[in-house]
């Protein structure tokens, strides 16, 4: 079995920080994502998943319309796989009434005119977000149990919470430590990648102009979000 | 009275529960405030997990990247009986550091053990360290019972195996304690579940152990940082051990030359003496040469050696590896003196503890190597169990690439 945790919004700085020595794994690094005019997570995950650069056609229908997109199965890496279970990834099992409505809390709070109702939203934004991580978890913890030749996981926690919670340095330390417990409870070899990283924008938190990858065998650089369709599929054939 | 403190480190395997047991005791002995309990009960349960005490370390690593913590790496609690600090170390390599620099020294460790997973490559590389350092005071505890249903012959086997590899490195620890940390049973509270056990918890294991004995009542000696010319000469240091009074007589080492002490001087005020751990300046009778890096004793013995020719255990820290013929700098209290690597007797693996014999005499990362050294010039060392500071020292390049401590040298 090979496992991806892709992680949206794992940030470098804040592993190295942090030490999660699970999510770090013996290698790990930066992804180049400079290709790509903004670090979006909708295109960045399409282009992971087919190994080429997907900007414009994610865009193709505009900003809004971008999370509908989804790819067939055969224009991913998936398709090199008997069996693979992919779990909540933008572009391919994304569960869009679940990321609408963080959108929707996310501008909520934006829009909320004092402290008090701010505060209100970001606690009903947080619970909303760890309830999904909550969900995630158990579905990949079960997936890796059983007998795939395949599994990803996306994990959306770091990059919802920290849009509104980057500055709770204590909350994001938290956070990593679940992921990083997460890794370690995966016995096989797996990668690590984000789409991008996040920077601190105040108290809030903004995606950063690249991504992180580790590997537990192979120190591969500053490869290229696109690279790991080719990575994956030669870990496969060993 | 003021009350006695002691030091110690917990090591062991990154995954066998150091962060649970070091949240477990500051939380069993009310070391930690009741709101910051409440923060990491919401976070935990908004994570979908019962309260872990391994966030209580992501707490306090956060005060002190906040700088709300003034100490970096020191975590304080306390028993009835005395007051502890727990010397956290993110890793062996950086408790090795730490002692052999002397930034924070351990005076006993728990070896902490997975009683799932028993004894790991890390767990021994820890232990055969604390060996090196001169630890003599271990407790050991087999973490996570409650993961193999307290199981008594589990218990056993992880204790038989762990006592087995402990005993080939000359350690005996005092207790060995099956706990389980998540759910604090043995660390300050007993256990129902584990009422085949019947020695002390953790807590009170710690309360068995002995300080070490106060730098203050070892001899004399004063480590020379620099030598000031105002209207008087004075000669500023650290006293590393013992009392150094006005009067008293003095040896210089490496020299041999010999004076007496005509004052001691702190800012504004000239007391009578200064004691174990105190920065003064002091004043001579006679015009003598004194430079920095140079050792003031008493004249009688015990002496420090003078030597260029020193016996030592050495961990390598570094990824480029050496061996005979590379000069370094040794830097052990101010001394600082080019050196080289005259002879390589051993080469162990930190982890398997086995000897390596390989072409060539090389020391690579992480490996352990009894070598002789030689100074280009007399450096003054001593027994580390009599003072510290001359009994280690570190091997630099451009930045520290070994830790050693002093096995052994000639006169």
């Amino acid at each position: 079995m090979i496992v991806v945790l892709a992680i949206d919004a794992l940030e470098l700085a804040l592993v190295e920080a942090f030490q999660p020595v699970h999510l770090m794994q013996k290698f790990h690094g930066r992804t180049d994502i400079s290709e790509f005019s903004l670090p979006r997570t909708m295109v960045l995950w399409s282009s992971f998943m087919t190994g080429a650069n997907k900007e414009k056609v994610v865009l193709a229908d505009g900003d809004k319309e971008m999370w509908n997109y989804r790819f067939d199965p055969e224009e991913t890496l998936f398709s090199a796989f008997r069996d693979p279970v992919v779990i909540d990834l933008p572009g391919f099992s994304y569960d869009l009434a679940q990321h609408e409505e963080e959108r929707r809390l996310l501008k909520a709070f934006f829009e909320a005119g004092d402290d008090g109702k701010k505060e209100e939203v970001r606690k009903a934004y947080n619970d909303h977000a760890f309830r999904h991580h909550r969900e995630i978890k158990k579905k990949f913890q079960d997936a890796v149990a059983g007998d795939h030749d395949f599994v990803l996981g996306y994990f959306s926690i770091a990059d919802v919470i920290g849009h509104l919670n980057f500055g709770n340095r204590m909350l994001m330390r938290m956070i990593y430590r679940d992921l990083d417990e997460i890794a370690a409870s995966v016995k096989v070899p797996k990668i690590i990648l984000s789409d991008h990283g996040m920077q601190a924008i105040g108290i809030f938190g903004d995606h950063s102009g690249y991504g992180f990858w580790s590997s537990g065998t192979a120190d591969l650089g500053t490869p290229r979000i696109t690279d790991f369709r080719r990575i994956i599929e030669g870990m496969q054939k060993g | 009275m003021e009350r006695e403190t002691l030091k110690f480190v917990i090591v062991g395997h990154v995954d066998h529960g150091k962060s649970t047991l070091i949240g477990r005791l500051l939380y069993d002995t009310g070391s930690l405030p009741d709101e910051k309990i409440e923060e990491i009960r919401k976070f935990c349960e908004a994570l979908g997990k019962d309260i872990e005490f391994g966030y209580v370390m992501d707490h306090l690593e956060e005060e002190r990247d906040q700088g709300i913590t003034i100490d970096t790496a020191q975590i304080f609690f306390n028993s009835a009986k005395r007051d502890y600090v727990i010397i956290d170390a993110p890793g062996h390599v950086e408790f090795v550091k730490n002692m052999i620099t002397g930034a924070s020294l351990a005076e006993a460790a728990i070896l902490i053990v997975d009683a799932e997973e028993g004894v790991r490559e890390q767990t021994k590389r820890h232990a055969y360290i604390l060996g090196m350092l001169g630890l003599s005071q271990v407790i050991a505890v087999i973490n996570k019972m409650d993961l193999v249903g307290h199981r008594k012959e589990r218990f056993d086997e992880v204790k038989r195996d762990l006592l087995k590899f402990l005993d080939g490195i000359h350690i005996s620890p005092g207790q060995v304690i099956p706990i389980s940390a998540k759910n604090g049973e043995n660390v300050a509270k007993g256990s129902d579940s584990m009422g085949w056990y019947t020695g002390p918890t953790v807590l009170q294991a710690l309360d068995l152990l002995r300080p070490k004995p106060g730098a203050a009542d070892h001899p004399m000696r004063f480590v020379v940082q620099d030598v000031y010319n105002f209207s008087k000469r004075i000669v500023v240091g650290r006293v590393e051990s013992g009392v150094v009074s006005a009067g008293d007589p003095l040896l210089i080492l490496p020299s041999r030359e010999k004076t007496t002490v005509k004052s001691i001087e702190e800012f504004l005020r000239t007391p009578a003496s200064a004691e174990a751990g105190k920065a003064v300046g002091i004043t001579t009778a006679e015009k003598v040469f004194v430079d920095r890096g140079n050792v003031l004793v008493p004249p009688g013995p015990p002496h420090p050696s003078v030597t260029n020719t020193i016996r030592a255990n050495i961990f390598w820290m570094d990824r480029r590896p050496s061996g005979p013929g590379e000069v370094f700098r040794f830097r052990c209290a101010t001394q600082e003196a080019a050196c080289r690597i005259e002879t390589i007797h051993a080469i162990r693996d930190s982890s398997s503890l086995e000897t390596i014999s390989r072409d060539g005499g090389e020391i690579r990362n992480r490996e352990v190597a009894d070598v002789t050294l030689k100074t280009e010039k007399d450096v003054v060392i001593e027994d580390f169990n009599l003072t510290e500071a001359l009994g280690r020292f570190v091997l630099a390049r451009q930045d520290t690439c070994a830790g050693g401590i002093i096995t052994g040298f000639s006169a």
